[in-house]
């Protein structure tokens, strides 16, 4: 009957990773950048609600024995949440290079790269959008050349009308006087592949394409017969280069208006023209103050310099290097919509690296329903609002883990079946994103009934027809009132619904989240609930030798309310007021007033320790209780790390039977100690951890049995049952454990003592001596992880005696 | 049981006269204090002669005896008034069960007591066991933790058994003298006397011999190998340490169960749990602080 609390549940939210679409473009003068679809996980978010009153079960037969079997309320809600991160489609015709016939012969210093080869009005953006024009149409039929093999022929020659078969293509560097090896960046640029079918006026697109691109002074396209039939391909190029620069600058042009190349009429005088090339020269400079900072750091610039250094003049591979570097930064650090759309000021002694990182113009959060329709939401804004990173904000650059962030927290929540956050590009603010939150709000209500029946045993262990019982769980929930996210909760169980007073558990909840308003951002929380609960009362167990202690129950009923203030995800302080009645009972469900223990000469006499204060077997007391608890545990690599300090305080007011006035305090720490440093990631391997633990509980003042402190169990000093040491109004807890990471779970050793400071006496009835135990003890063992399951071997010292034993969850 | 019948102290008058008037002679002593009554509380480990000592002191047989067996499962008051004094004698089971301090019996005789004065504690022990272990410490200390330190200024360590040879090389003063010093050191361990209140209360240890085959005197007293008549030593030992030392023992509700627990340091709760609000909850407090401080933030927050 024991219940197995598990320390913490966690949400298996699966989140893959955006994977990244190679970018798919079309030629032309606008540059449609990659795009991604949208990707939607699907995570289950159980709720577990586990039951709250165990009755006890006596196997002897009695009128009211039952077997009450606990059945986990498992309300599976499925909460998909789904990222759906989408490169934006950055249209835009970006060139402020100006355009000169023959290249940027450096006739002015400060003339701008011009790129060369007659190129069209945006040839850099295109150089960075490598083309990928499908050249998929690969039709099974193709033509021979139909010419003599092995003679080059120029590409118009070409027959307008034959389906060529390209072989290979090749790649001529003019300038150094040899082809260029299939990994050279140029080859990302083409759209053609040997083995391809082309047309003429395909391969001439092509070569337009190329010749556009800015990459090259020149380039040529010839094909070269083949004895088959088929022609291989040489494109023969001369690179364009600029003088060579010791600077470097990247700035942010994201939202900023293109700035529009003046046709240059070609009649213009040697005076006009260089006063067009200062206008020009001045807008750019103009554009790069006005232009924002960009987020790249100084060590990838300086790096960047270096490169630039070592090369000496500036190529178009050169830069094409440089795009890569930049964005390959930006999207390591999750900026997805960084995008280099241009280089700026070359043929200067400076190069100007253009991004355009997507800046957020607009955050929009939308609701929709069940079949994807737009429609008003429940929630209202600031809740969701309140969970966005500020690197969500309007005016920040996106990040696409920011924008798992969101998500994370948005699920979190626990309000929405499903969550997109979506960073689409701003058709009105050219460069801009608007992050676009879809939500789909779970059902408001909820209720539900699961019931059960349970087959007791009756004479002779048969179970028989007239003890069935139908028992269950009614519950009821009411999500997200107000749209503020505050909740009613409450569920009844019973063994039996005929006759429900025996084992009755309820619980009734109100959740009143932001309690200094939605847009405070102190974050807490007030919960009211009213419950009650049965446990057994390990004060009243017997120590080694002792045959059978009468155990007692423990039933607690009452109101609660608290506040909890979250600091961190883990640490938060709780304080509230508690009342409650406390009723102690004996196996057969008695009122009992005192504990009974078993005479030497087999008889019971119910003189033992009292079970409460007011020597009744019924308490009433209110006492305030404040709990903080400090974690800055962390997982590395599946193992956690750092530091949990836990202080709870109950203070009595004097309020209830007897007048309690008391002051109940425990303080846990607990520190898991990485012995070695590793490194992070998926599947390596975890540190090895050492564990040291320490927990003092004392108690000033009135201290009924039921709230003394026991020592031993699985959660005190393990190799004992709960309560097998004693239970004293002081006491003390030590103990540390080794964790040796063994494949991809751990084995340990540790060593545990609990002492009960000589105080077991100060408990009225001595509790701990009456049952015959020692109020210390020690022990020490091995165990081994499998899975949630942890088995181990354990030494109890008291006795000598191993035992191995099988537990849930952690001991920590 | 408080409503036990007072029989006249009829043994009285078998004792040898010369026995007689010490007796009268203490008797008068005792009521110059104004006590008229004296409780003599008779405490020790089983089969040591407890129930026989109170017989030789009454004597007569007022509590029942056997040579094998214990004959005490329950604390007896046996009361004998004599010439307007009374003399109340309780006779207990041992306390030893098993090689351990038996829990139950003390508690059985700590509820018998309740609402008595002990006026006298007399811890019997054989003259003729040649050591001391943990346990006789146990027992001084079981003794202690139910009734008090003060008890011992009340106590006398009574070793029965006195007629005996004692072991080889020693003359009887010797070992007597040895046994006492033993026993009065694990009286006082037990007890947990310190070293300077020892002089002041030293529990006196007296010899006696239950015996029917005891040495007599000529004046047909029975007396021990060292010649002393131990009766009349034994009574006017008890009166010297009734008249000498303060108050005897009253053994209420409160003695039994100890001071009540729950109300130890309950005025200072109120300071405790400023202590804790000021000390701990702030301090955790300032930790998390400092964990938030320190916390690796993502590169774009």
């Amino acid at each position: 009957m024991a219940s197995v609390a598990a320390h913490g549940l966690a949400i298996p939210v699966n989140r893959s990773h955006r994977r990244l679409n190679s970018a798919n473009t079309t030629t032309g003068t606008s540059v449609t950048a990659a795009s991604l679809h949208p990707l939607t996980i699907k995570s289950k978010l159980p709720t577990f609600s586990s039951s709250q009153n165990p009755k006890p079960s006596s196997l002897n037969t009695r009128d009211n024995s039952n077997i009450f079997a606990t059945k986990q309320v498992q309300n599976v809600v499925k909460t998909s949440a789904a990222i759906g991160a989408g490169l934006y489609a950055l249209s835009s015709g970006v060139s402020n290079v100006l355009l000169s016939g023959n290249g940027g012969g450096g006739s002015g210093g400060g003339g701008y790269g011009g790129g060369g080869g007659g190129g069209g009005d945006s040839f850099w953006s295109k150089i960075f959008s490598p083309a990928a024009i499908a050249g998929e149409e690969e039709s099974q039929e193709w033509d021979s050349h139909g010419l003599p093999a092995n003679i080059v022929v120029q590409l118009n020659k070409l027959s307008g009308f034959k389906k060529y078969k390209v072989s290979d293509i090749l790649f001529f560097d003019r300038r150094r006087g040899s082809t260029v090896g299939t990994e050279d960046s140029f080859f990302e640029m083409l759209s053609l592949r040997p083995g391809g079918v082309y047309t003429k006026a395909q391969l001439q697109k092509e070569l337009e394409t190329l010749a556009t691109s800015g990459m090259f002074e020149k380039v040529d396209l010839d094909a070269k017969t083949n004895p088959d039939g088929t022609v291989g391909v040489t494109i023969s190029f001369l690179e364009s280069t600029w003088q060579s620069a010791d600077k470097f600058r990247c700035i942010n042009v994201g939202l900023m208006p293109q700035s529009k190349p003046i046709e240059m009429d070609a009649d213009m005088t040697e005076k006009e023209k260089l006063e067009y090339f200062n206008s020009q020269e001045q807008d750019y400079r103009r554009r790069i103050e006005r232009s924002r900072p960009c987020l790249l750091p100084v060590s990838v610039q300086r790096e960047i310099l270096q490169l630039l250094r070592e090369k000496g003049t500036v190529s178009a591979r050169l830069l094409q290097k440089i795009r890569d570097k930049v964005q390959q930064w930006y999207h390591d650090n999750g900026y997805a919509c960084a995008q280099v759309v241009n280089f700026g000021n070359l043929n200067t002694k400076e190069v100007v690296c253009e991004v355009v990182e997507g800046d957020i113009t607009q955050m929009v959060i939308q609701f929709q329903d069940k079949l994807g329709n737009v429609c008003e939401g429940n929630t209202q804004y600031p809740v969701i609002r309140r969970e966005l990173p500020r690197q969500l904000r309007q005016g920040k650059v996106f990040n696409i883990e920011a924008g798992k962030q969101a998500l994370r927290n948005i699920n979190s929540l626990a309000l929405f079946s499903n969550i997109e956050v979506n960073p689409r590009p701003d058709e009105k603010n050219e460069g801009g994103i608007i992050v676009e939150i879809k939500l789909k709000e779970l059902e408001q209500k909820s209720a539900e009934v699961s019931t059960e029946w349970s087959i007791v045993p009756g004479r002779g262990g048969r179970p028989t027809l007239a003890s069935i019982q139908p028992g269950g769980t009614v519950s009821f929930e009411h999500r997200n009132l107000y749209g503020l996210n505050r909740s009613i909760l409450g569920s009844v169980t019973t063994s039996n619904f005929l006759n429900p007073q025996d084992d009755l558990a309820f619980k009734l909840e109100y959740v009143h989240p932001y309690l200094d308003g939605v847009y405070n951002p102190r974050n807490r929380t007030l919960r009211t609930s009213c419950f009650n609960s049965r446990k057994l009362s390990p004060v009243f167990t017997g120590g080694p030798g002792v045959d059978e202690v009468p155990p007692i129950w423990v039933d607690r009923a009452g109101l609660k309310a608290n506040i909890t203030e979250n600091f961190t995800r883990q640490s938060k302080f709780t304080y509230g007021l508690v009342m409650e009645e406390i009723t102690t009972r004996d196996e057969s469900s008695h009122i009992s007033a005192r504990g009974q223990r078993v005479l030497p000469s087999g008889g019971i006499s119910a003189d033992g320790p009292p079970t409460t204060l007011s020597e009744t077997g019924i308490d009433r007391m209110a006492f305030l209780q404040a709990n903080i608890t400090r974690d800055n545990t962390k997982f590395i690599n599946g193992t956690i790390v750092g530091e949990r300090n836990v202080f709870q305080v109950d203070q009595g007011l004097g309020v209830g039977t007897k007048f309690p006035f008391f002051n109940r305090h425990q303080l846990t720490m607990t520190q898991f100690i990485q012995l070695k440093q590793v490194e992070e990631g998926a599947g390596k391997a975890p540190p090895p951890v050492l564990v040291l633990h320490g927990h003092y509980g004392g108690c000033v003042g009135d201290l009924p049995s039921y709230d003394a402190f026991t020592l031993g169990g699985p959660y005190s000093v393990r190799g004992y049952n709960m309560g097998e040491i004693g239970a004293a109004r002081n006491i003390v807890e030590l103990a540390a454990e080794l964790r040796i990471p063994v494949r991809n779970t751990h084995v340990y050793a540790f060593a545990e003592h609990g002492n009960d400071l000589g105080t077991s006496k100060d408990v009225k009835g001595n509790p701990t001596e009456v049952y015959r135990r020692m109020g210390h003890g020690s022990s020490y063992g091995v165990g081994v992880k499998l899975g949630l399951v942890r088995a181990e071997y354990v030494v109890d010292h008291n006795s000598g005696t191993g035992a191995v034993f099988f537990r849930f969850g952690e001991r920590f | 049981m408080a409503s036990q019948v007072i029989r006249e102290w009829v043994g009285f008058q078998q004792f040898p006269s010369a026995t007689q008037s010490k007796l009268i002679e203490l008797i008068r002593k005792l009521k110059q204090e104004s006590a008229s009554t004296m409780t003599i509380l008779v405490m020790g480990k089983g089969g040591v002669g407890k129930s026989s000592t109170i017989n030789s002191i009454l004597g007569e047989r007022a509590v029942a005896v056997s040579a094998f067996q214990s004959e005490t499962p329950r604390p007896v008051m046996v009361s004998r008034s004599w010439a307007e004094f009374t003399l109340n004698m309780i006779d207990t089971p041992g306390l030893v069960e098993g090689g351990y301090v038996n829990d139950q019996a003390l508690d059985l005789i700590k509820r018998f007591l309740l609402n008595k004065t002990i006026d006298v504690l007399l811890y019997v022990d054989r003259l003729d066991t040649y050591r001391v272990d943990n346990l006789d410490k146990q027992i001084v200390k079981a003794i202690t933790d139910s009734f008090g330190k003060e008890i011992w200024h009340r106590g006398l360590v009574v070793l029965t058994h006195a007629q005996v040879s004692p072991p080889d090389g020693l003359s009887y003063d010797e070992f007597t003298s040895r046994r006492s010093e033993a026993l009065s050191k694990i009286v006082r361990l037990g007890a947990r006397i310190r070293k300077q209140e020892v002089k002041a209360s030293s529990v006196p240890v007296v010899c006696v011999e239950n015996s029917g085959r005891c040495n007599k005197n000529e004046l047909d007293e029975k007396i021990l190998p060292d010649g002393i008549a131990w009766i009349p030593n034994l009574l006017q030992t008890i009166t010297e340490v009734v008249i000498s030392e303060s108050k005897g023992i009253l053994v209420d509700k409160k003695l039994i169960e100890g001071p009540n627990p729950n109300n130890k340091g309950k005025l200072l709760i109120p300071l405790i749990a400023i202590f804790q609000y000021f000390f701990v909850v702030k301090r955790i407090q300032k930790w998390i602080k400092n964990d938030i401080a320190r916390e690796s933030r993502p590169s774009w927050a």
